[in-house]
């Protein structure tokens, strides 16, 4: 079992990474390559699918975010933005997947849903304008997942447990990782890679306005996939992170628990509890009150229609 | 990697409907009442991540993948089902953890769970038995009388299919009473074996679940 990037890094050595995970999953749980594969093909291309819808743009289910990555389309279909395409790519892709994330659309949680825009943010960009095979994708995509499991076995993958460390961050040091691995790099640069992502996102809280995963989440995740890309080029070039992966998964665990209730997902603190915050939470609150009343009316009628139709 | 689904969160709608869904498949029969009851970290944000309608939707049989999710209310009331939600604090639990109280016209199940992050959970209660139980291999729950020579009978069973076993666990409420064990496979189990242990003495009722999508 490989519980651990030290161990992976051995196991790794002058290897191909996907290979190596997806050699791990057949012994330990039975899985087949080419069964991890056909799964991780459908994700890419649910992935693909939910950037173009969320490109469009749409309002979101509290109403705080929706029209993001369509601006930023617009902006960059009109030859208006001024990064490079690869990074404006990375963001958008992340906005659209978010965008739809949070019109309940259907998308792929990486590892999360609230913060499942990163790695198909910073993957299909790449993709795109690098012009990797997609096959090669679907190999960063057992790259990330593996990564993930790895810190999945001493960190729960959730705003609720550990903050937005635990969901972005985590998100971020896989992209990072995959990345790294789809530009050619060595295993140990990929593990690099997520180090130096996921240090750089310790401390990151969760706190959601209104509890919605909207603000600042959808954002969020669209500057994170471009943390993670240059995360990817610093270790490509060379540069190892000083603490370890997992000491810095152990570091992330322990903020985690320092971490006031508050600022772990409750929406009752940070941004949540701004006088901006505060605002959107109380009209959501009422809002839901509204439906509820609604929803009993209703519930009320279909009662006294079905008493009607036996008397009838 | 996680699993497809219907935003917006893994924790609060994938993890959150599977929860319904082991409920309603442990119930194996069409509910008519279903109540939620939310540990209060959950109770403060379920309703902006559309945890309701993902319980709903799960408890009425839908997969996380399922774009009918944001409508379960609305299809679970067409059906019929009663639906309540309640908060009450579980002590030392996952924050996101929710106890499911599920009935049909002839019977009732009541599973304890917690969604512990990428759509990934935890049931560790299955109707006042402790369990540990995550839906991602098929599994065989059994309710019978504690006595002796039970677990090698059952075992047995499944030895004789050739199905090997990933773990087992007991649990009873009392020494020769009601008793709990739980089963993991690592191969899916034939009708004619289970039909074998339901037919077993004192076995009061087995239920077959495969993976929870």
């Amino acid at each position: 079992m490989i519980d651990s990037f030290k161990k992976l890094g051995e196991l790794a050595q002058g290897r191909d990474l996907a290979d190596v995970f997806l050699e791990s999953d057949a012994r330990e749980h039975g899985v087949p390559a080419e069964q991890i594969i056909e799964a991780l093909t459908k994700r890419r291309q649910v992935m693909r699918d939910c950037i173009e819808r969320g490109k469009g743009g749409g309002t979101s289910m509290g109403k705080l975010v929706g029209n993001e990555a369509k601006l930023l389309n617009e902006a960059f279909l009109a030859g208006k933005t001024f990064l490079d395409p690869l990074t404006v790519k990375a963001e958008l892709y992340a906005l659209s997947v978010m965008g739809e994330n949070s019109r309940m659309g259907v998308i792929v949680a990486a590892p999360t849903a609230g913060a499942g825009g990163v790695v198909p943010g910073m993957l299909l960009a790449l993709e795109e304008e690098r012009n990797v095979d997609p096959a090669k994708t679907v190999r960063a995509l057992v790259v990330a997942g593996g990564v993930g499991s790895i810190v999945a076995l001493s960190a729960h993958i959730s705003g609720a447990a550990g903050g937005c460390q635990n969901e972005v961050g985590v998100a971020t040091a896989m992209g990072a990782a995959a990345v790294a691995y789809m530009m050619d790099g060595t295993p140990q640069q990929s593990i690099s890679a997520a180090a130096l992502a996921l240090k750089n996102t310790l401390g990151l809280v969760c706190d959601p306005v209104g509890g919605l995963v909207e603000v600042p989440c959808v954002k969020r995740n669209a500057l994170f996939a471009v943390h993670g890309l240059t995360a990817a080029q610093l270790a490509l070039a060379g540069v190892e992170s000083v603490i370890p992966m997992d000491e810095v998964v152990e570091a992330m665990v322990r903020i985690g628990r320092a971490l006031p209730r508050g600022l772990k997902e409750t929406a009752e603190g940070g941004l949540a509890t701004t006088a901006t915050g505060c605002a959107i939470g109380d009209r959501l609150k009422d809002e839901a009150n509204q439906r509820r009343a609604q929803r009993a009316e209703e519930r009320e009628r279909l009662a006294h229609e079905r008493k009607a139709g036996v008397a009838s | 990697m996680g699993p497809v689904m219907v935003g917006p969160s893994s924790s609060h709608t994938a993890g959150t409907a599977r929860l319904g869904r082991v409920a309603r498949e442990i119930l194996d029969d069409d509910p008519v009442f279903v109540r939620f009851v939310l540990h209060p970290p959950l109770a403060a944000t379920y309703r902006g991540h559309g945890s309701d309608f993902a319980l709903v939707g799960g408890s009425i049989g839908l997969n996380v993948d399922d774009p009918r999710i944001p409508e379960a209310i609305r299809i679970a009331e067409q059906m019929g089902v009663e639906i309540e939600f309640a908060e009450e604090d579980m002590g030392e639990v996952h924050p996101n953890t929710v106890r499911v109280e599920i009935r049909s016209r002839s019977r009732s199940v009541q599973i304890a769970g917690s969604s512990i992050g990428g759509g990934v959970i935890d049931v560790f209660n299955i109707n006042g038995f402790s369990a540990h139980f995550k839906g991602d291999s098929p599994t065989l729950l059994l309710f019978y009388r504690d006595r002796p020579g039970m677990i090698s009978e059952i075992t047995g069973i499944i030895a004789d299919e050739g199905i090997n076993i990933a773990s087992l666990a007991c649990s009873r409420k009392q020494r020769g009473k009601d008793a709990f064990m739980q089963i993991d496979v690592d191969s899916p189990m034939s009708k004619e074996a289970l039909a074998h242990i339901c037919a077993t003495p004192d076995v009061a009722e087995a239920k077959y679940l495969d993976r929870i999508p």
